[in-house]
């Protein structure tokens, strides 16, 4: 087990082209990123961004820089990098999906780096203590055990 | 919706320094800048520097203690900086439950 990453897997009953045009065009983003929109154009080094509330009184932005694109395989960009101009392996959080075949469907595999670099690394060693003291499960959470959260977040 | 990060929390317990001294509060109960740096290889100053840092971020909490200032780990804040990876986990979980029921539907549309 890798420390300082994010790592998720999960099936899906689709496609891996349909998956993949999921994950990565606006129209669908704005679904499954709870409304974010975007003028993410997935090509290699396009830069985009995120908004959420936008013309509202708080509206979020997000820039975004893709750096892998290759439909239906891998789709990854680095986000978070608040004040700078260009997003670098150092100031960033890099997000990558990979996309493989298995049986009728796809298996979606998401990793989120950058942890260890922004200093993070630290969360992931005291979450173990934590798990102690709270009963916090980081790396194996059910997937059930969000469908509630999952129903009940916009 | 996004990740909501605490830079200062973060920064503070990003050091491995900071880190082991953490370590060693939590497995003590408490300790002061002379007790630590006899178990660190850096100076008392350095590790008075890195108190410093811990503290101010609420990380740990000082009491005096004769000529010595004596610190504790205050674990409600801990597990507040656990707690900030574990919804950031929890949301890409929620957000690619989106993306498998919104591929799924598109794929039996074209079925």
């Amino acid at each position: 087990m890798e420390i300082g990453i994010i790592e998720r897997e999960i099936h899906v009953d689709a496609s891996p082209e349909i998956a993949y045009e999921v994950i990565s065009s606006p129209e669908h983003i704005r679904e499954w990123w709870n409304g974010a929109e975007t003028d993410l154009s997935p090509t290699p080094g396009a830069t985009a961004e995120l908004a959420w509330g936008r013309g509202t009184a708080e509206p979020h932005i997000e820039q975004l820089t893709v750096v892998d694109a290759k439909p239906p395989r891998v789709f990854s960009f680095r986000w978070v990098y608040e004040g700078a101009d260009v997003a670098t392996p150092t100031n960033s959080l890099l997000v990558t999906f990979e996309l493989i075949p298995s049986g009728a469907g796809t298996t979606v595999r998401l990793t989120e780096s950058g942890w260890r670099e922004k200093g993070w690394e630290a969360a992931v060693l005291e979450a173990a203590y934590t798990d102690h003291v709270n009963g916090w499960d980081i790396f194996m959470p059910s997937l059930g055990a969000y469908v509630t959260r999952l129903v009940s977040t916009p | 919706m996004t990740v909501a990060i605490d830079d200062g929390l973060w920064s503070a317990i990003g050091d491995p320094t900071r880190r082991r001294m953490l370590d060693l509060l939590l497995a003590d109960g408490a300790g002061t800048a002379t007790t630590l740096s006899d178990r660190l290889p850096v100076t008392r100053q350095a590790v008075s520097k890195h108190l410093v840092v811990l503290d101010r971020v609420g990380l740990v909490h000082v009491t005096p203690a004769g000529r010595e200032r004596r610190y504790r780990v205050d674990e409600a804040q801990l597990a507040r900086a656990a707690a900030q990876l574990a919804d950031v986990g929890a949301t890409w979980d929620a957000r690619l439950l989106r993306i498998k029921r919104i591929a799924e539907a598109i794929q039996r549309a074209q079925d």
